[in-house]
């Protein structure tokens, strides 16, 4: 087998994730080896019958008269060879069903482990890849290999088995001829191997094109009312233009340098049957071979030309497989920024300490770049902190540092007396629940969305958390209850909001984080949900972040946050109390935020006098 | 406005006339598809010449073979030397044919793929250019992760035909040369060999339905799986947050295992086609065999010929295989343009191949400037409907809107406050009532509603990846001063001043890196570089501060006087400014009117502004 394997030097990686993701499988592999090995050994036999063939019949023809009396030996050569055929094809049916069947068993693992460690990877990670990209990264790429896992073994080990056999075979009628194909197959694949490297790294650019330019696509189609409405069609549509004719342009670069290996063994088969008929021209004007050896000898070399021709093309696929695995084990390498701990956080409500933080996203020790500056404080367990200030003063990164989507850049935080990075990732997130400003929906059943897909959690639980939004009405409503999917767009941005209560409802958390939770609810809905928020609030700790001053009204401590610094910070009725403090401010301004606007105050008041 | 809603257009498959589609197709690069024709004409077609040449040597041969052993007393040596120099000739034959295909497959597989990339680059952007320009509303049959791969895998089924129409000249050249010579040889060994030849032809011809259904079948379970990879890291810090990843993982594990199913199927009957095609070459040799067996021994056929059969039937079996397989793909061809329609929905059929320019060699032309359009004066809404399947919605909705006015759209969750906004724009496709602007009645609502007319900011605004700069300007050459006041007004100044690369700065997947805040008002600051007339702005403020929603309505009414607003919010401060306010309650319009006369007489006005419940 040393011919086969001199593709195949640069296919080290390749090779590795061959072993881990097919090893599992290798009753079915070497089933798969036996059927390969059993159908090449069939077709090899088929030319020597052929040969047998002209021979007999030949002989007969030169020894005249009797001549018929060999017909009942081809007839038999004859029928052998349908019978072989048959038999041929059957296996090699088998053997690539169950190449696909291995293959697409190792790719469905290859893609959940990816997407597993994909999930796994921190914020900055994904804040930089558009979900299109994600796509490209664990299907396309994956798709690519797949074909490689199951042709490889189908096509790429049953070529490599025919092309030694024939090399056997040539050896067996002509030691030098032998030698000498031995030599045209060695040359040619070595070239051929050296003419595919060319290939790979357009091939890398090609799929990074590609990732791109769909990319382009499912942002755009994902905010296609926001395009349309905004006239940006025309504008949309030449950026796209753009993308796609430098895709073009990588297509066109990678296709023909792809191209080159077939290119190749077309000029060097060329030369090779040339110079194998000139071969057997020549032995048999010297005397020295039959006709059907002859022919034998052109119909093996046809039998080296195949697998030949199979390789390169396969090499295709290799190529691609190789740039794409170059890409999944770059994935697979990278690791989370935020190594999970080992430690459990405690049960019941969570005490919340921030020591000394400071965090910035970009720019580690740049005092200018940071969203947090040396924020202290302590949140007691079962209480709950209202977090005031404006936006872009860093309340939502505030709540991220807890949920530890991101580590402080310096300083330290402790949940339940836990440092968050000694903290058991897992066990933190399950403790601490958010409802972040965008609710998140899946396009699957009502259930699948409360539960993140997962079974184990039964339909009673569900209704109940349902009921307790005031949602459930609306769900047994839908014409198949829980199990019905939930079209995108179906939801009002505040029944959306509800269907996050009750993800959280589902949970036991110890700290929750309501980041401006009543956001998009009218007043009249909110008031719905206040009571369930009550309850769901008691016994254990929250932080809540709203813009109104209502929705803090029942915390028990307040935070003030300006440009990342503790403005304030304290229980809220003491801050209430203190005419000077920020909150107290705020309280005399209302909602509305200007105290300086005092014409609308006015206006308010006029109204509250028609309302009296 | 008359234009029925736009209900997809029910396309059987049997009816997508994929044969005219895929002419027009071809004819986008005329030229260029000749050539392709011709040079694959030729690649295809030589192998006949060089199996001939093959033929030739091994009858010389065979001729010396038998008159050698004959007259092995007689012959004399000339004879022997006119064969083995004929021979030899024939084998110059060969080598000559085998170089040219050498030759032609250069320039071939070069014109090849310029055909194919630049098709696919038609089609894909056909069905953009759709989505994005075309009148009607626009909503996506499926999810955008969906929808990508209509452009992507269905792009390239339709493409990739075009190979076999390439491929077809030159394969029906060799069969027609390879059944003379055939023929030539013995015409009943011949029927009887391309007898099964046809036959799979037929054979294909039957599966093919079949083939279809398992494809569609295959394509739909790896939509599910790209939908749930593109939802799952679209929502990737909800899942994060949740601590979920186990179950996300576990559920995309059994969509996996549907696909593979289906796949397998697919792979099983396709592989099937492709066994029987391959393989029907042995049988046929043999069958050669077989009936030559007589022949050869009564002296009426010689090597050379049998080397004639074995030399043309892989390839002739090859070529017959093709023509089933075109078949086959012809089908698919089918499915794929019946789903690409399914995206475009109500457009014409043709439009998905019509001609439009590439610019593939990346010189892009100018963006067209804007339309002007006459200022706005009046708007009058009468009845408008737009129904969601749930049944709710929005149901004969009138009110009227003049020039610089500030008008406030509030209700209840789910009471059609986005609705009546979408239906307006043309976002949503509406079942009845009418639009009339300046007096005159509006046809297509999706393409009037744009800039110079209005311009609108969703509740959820997208961004896309690219600079801030970008995002905000959307093409528009809004000078430095425009911009400036684009920015100064939706309150952007100090989040500039924030992010360390200013306008320059990439904002991420969908915005990811900048907060809901900054979102919010990138979108508003994008909405007002359009200098529309008509501003449209769906809850804007639900994710800004008081302070900050204060400054916008007050910048709004100090710097542009003339600028009609049409607002959704509950916030007191936008319901305190508006010149009128519009009470939506399950679809209906419930009253309108001021602040101050709907609190003194519209209960769910007071249970709105006092965040009271409604009993009941």
């Amino acid at each position: 087998m040393s011919a086969p394997a001199a593709p195949l030097p640069s296919s080290t990686p390749a090779l590795k994730v061959l072993g881990t993701y097919l090893l599992p499988m290798w009753p079915r592999v070497l089933l798969l080896a036996a059927l390969l090995i059993g159908s090449t050994l069939l077709t090899l036999t088929l030319p020597l019958l052929i040969a047998r063939f002209v021979d007999t019949s030949t002989a007969a023809l030169t020894a005249g008269g009797e001549g018929l009396g060999a017909l009942g030996t081809l007839t038999r050569l004859s029928l052998m060879y349908i019978g072989v055929a048959l038999i041929v094809q059957l296996l090699s049916a088998g053997a690539t069903y169950l190449g696909a069947v291995v293959g697409w068993s190792a790719t469905n693992r290859l893609r959940t482990d990816l997407t597993a460690h994909l999930l796994g990877l921190d914020m900055k990670y994904h804040k930089e890849r558009t979900p299109g990209e994600m796509i490209e990264r664990i299907d396309g790429d994956v798709t690519a290999l797949s074909n490689f896992f199951s042709q490889f073994a189908v096509r790429v080990f049953g070529a490599a088995l025919l092309l030694t056999g024939s090399v056997v075979m040539f050896f067996r009628e002509n030691a030098w001829l032998g030698a000498g194909v031995l030599a045209f197959v060695a040359l040619t694949l070595l070239g051929m191997n050296r003419v595919r490297r060319r290939g790979i790294e357009p091939t890398r650019l090609e799929r990074e094109g590609s990732a791109k330019l769909f990319g382009f696509i499912e942002e755009r189609l994902s905010g296609l009312d926001d395009v349309r409405s905004l006239g940006g069609g025309a504008y949309t549509l030449r950026k796209f233009l753009g993308v796609q004719g430098s895709f073009f342009r990588q297509l066109m670069t990678a296709g023909v340098e792809r191209t080159a290996v077939w290119q190749f063994s077309m000029l060097m088969f060329t030369f090779g049957y040339v110079g194998v008929i000139g071969a057997a021209v020549g032995l048999y004007a010297a005397g020295t071979i039959t006709v059907g050896t002859a022919l034998l000898l052109y119909q093996y070399m046809s039998m080296v030309e195949e697998p030949i021709d199979q390789l390169t093309q396969q090499l295709q696929d290799v190529q691609k497989a190789g740039a794409s695995l170059l890409r999944v084990g770059e994935i697979l390498s990278l690791t989370s920024q935020l190594p999970s701990g080992t430690r459990l956080l405690p049960a019941g409500a969570l005490s919340l300490d921030f020591d000394d933080v400071s965090f910035a996203y970009e720019g580690e020790d740049d005092p200018s770049a940071r969203v947090l500056s040396q924020l202290t404080f302590q949140l007691a367990a079962g209480r709950t902190l209202g977090l005031l200030g404006r936006t872009g003063s860093g309340k939502s990164t505030l709540t991220r540092l807890v949920s530890r989507l991101y580590d402080p850049t310096s300083g330290a935080l402790r949940l339940g007396g836990v440092s968050t990075l000694e903290a058991d990732l897992t066990s933190l997130r399950s403790r601490v629940a958010v409802v972040t400003q965008d609710v998140q929906l899946f396009q699957a059943s009502v259930r699948d969305n409360l539960t993140f897909f997962d079974p184990g959690i039964s339909d009673e639980r569900v209704r109940s958390a349902l009921t307790e939004v005031g949602l459930l009405d609306w769900a047994e409503e839908l014409p198949e209850g829980l199990g019905t999917s939930l079209p995108a767009g179906s939801l009002s941005a505040g029944e959306a909001q509800l269907l996050a209560f009750a993800r959280v409802m589902l949970r036991d958390p110890g700290l929750i984080i309501l980041d401006e939770p009543s956001s998009r609810l009218d007043p009249a809905t909110e008031a719905r949900l206040t009571a369930a928020m009550n309850r769901l609030l008691s016994g254990r700790s929250a932080i809540v972040i709203a813009h109104r001053l209502d929705t803090v009204a029942r915390a028990d401590d307040i935070l003030v946050l300006g440009a990342g610094r503790v403005l304030e910070y304290g229980a809220r009725e003491a801050l209430a109390a203190d005419t000077g403090s920020h909150y107290s401010r705020l309280l005399r301004a209302g909602q509305l935020g200007g105290s300086d606007e005092g014409e609308i105050d006015a206006l308010e008041d006029d109204i509250r006098e028609v309302l009296a | 406005m008359t234009a029925a809603p736009q209900t997809p257009t029910k396309q059987s498959p049997s009816e997508v006339p994929t044969f005219p589609l895929m002419r027009r197709l071809f004819a986008y690069r005329p030229r260029l598809f000749v050539l392709n024709v011709l040079a694959w004409s030729g690649f295809h077609a030589l192998p006949a010449f060089f199996s001939y040449f093959v033929s030739r040597i091994f009858a010389h041969l065979g001729e010396l073979q038998t008159a050698g052993a004959a007259g092995a007393a007689g012959a004399p040596g000339s004879i022997r030397q006119v064969a083995i120099t004929a021979a030899w000739i024939a084998v110059v034959g060969f080598a000559v044919t085998r170089f040219a295909r050498f030759g032609v497959f250069y320039f071939a597989v070069r014109a090849w793929f310029r055909l194919w990339f630049t098709l696919d680059a038609l089609l894909r952007r056909n069905l953009l250019g759709w989505l994005l320009l075309s009148r009607g509303s626009r909503r996506l049959p499926d999810t955008p992760a969906e929808a990508v791969s209509r452009f992507r895998d269905d792009v390239d089924d339709v493409a990739a035909y075009t190979e076999v129409w390439v491929d077809a000249g030159g394969f029906l050249i060799y069969s027609v040369v390879a059944i003379t010579l055939m023929w030539r040889v013995d015409p009943t060994i011949t029927l009887v060999v391309c007898a099964p030849l046809l036959l799979v032809v037929l054979f294909v011809q039957r599966l093919s339905p079949q083939i279809r259904s398992y494809r569609r079948r295959m394509r739909q379970a790896t939509a599910r799986v790209t939908d749930f990879l593109g939802e799952t890291f679209g929502a990737v810090s909800a899942v994060k947050l949740s601590a979920h990843e186990g179950q996300m993982v576990a559920h995309l594990a059994r969509l996996g295992e549907t696909r593979k199913a289906a796949a397998l199927k697919d792979v099983l009957l396709t592989e099937l086609i492709k066994g029987v095609n391959t393989n029907m070459i042995n049988l046929a040799v043999g069958a050669v065999l077989l009936l030559g067996a007589n022949l050869i021994l009564r002296g009426r056929m010689n090597v050379g010929d049998f080397v004639l059969f074995f030399a043309l039937l892989p390839r002739l079996t090859g070529s017959m295989g093709y023509f089933g397989d075109m078949i086959a793909r012809h089908r698919r061809t089918g499915v794929s343009f019946e789903r690409m329609q399914r995206l475009l929905q109500d457009a014409p059929m043709p439009e998905v191949v019509a001609h439009h320019e590439l610019y593939l060699n990346g010189q892009l032309p100018e963006l067209p400037t804007r339309a002007g359009a006459t200022a706005f004066e009046t708007l009058e809404v009468r009845g408008l409907s737009a129904v969601h399947d749930s049944g709710r919605g929005l149901i004969e909705a009138s009110f009227r809107l003049t020039r610089g006015e500030f008008v406030v759209v509030t209700g209840r969750i789910g009471s059609g406050k986005s609705t009546l906004l979408r239906a307006l724009l043309g976002l949503l496709p509406h079942s009845g009532g009418e639009v009339v602007w300046n007096g005159e009645q509006v046809t297509d609502l999706a393409s009037f509603f744009v800039p110079p007319r209005s311009a609108y900011t969703a509740q959820l605004p997208q961004l896309f990846s690219d600079t801030l700069e970008e995002n905000v300007l959307m093409g528009q050459s809004a000078a430095g001063e425009a911009l400036e006041r684009a920015l100064r007004l939706a309150v952007m100044q100090q989040d500039l001043s924030e992010l360390p690369q200013g306008l320059s700065t990439q904002v991420g997947a969908r915005g990811v890196k900048l907060s809901g805040g900054q979102v919010q008002r990138a979108a508003v600051a994008r909405m007002l570089a359009q200098n529309a007339d008509l501003l449209v702005f769906d809850d804007v403020s639900s994710a800004l501060d008081a302070e900050t929603e204060r400054q916008l309505w007050l910048g709004l009414s100090t710097e542009l006087p003339n600028a009609t607003c049409l607002v959704v919010s509950h916030r007191r401060a936008a319901l305190l400014r508006a010149d009128r306010i519009i009470v939506l309650d399950e679809g209906h319009v419930a009253d309108q009117g001021r602040l101050g006369e709907l609190l003194a007489r519209s209960p769910q006005m007071r249970a709105l502004w006092d965040g009271e419940e409604v009993a009941g």
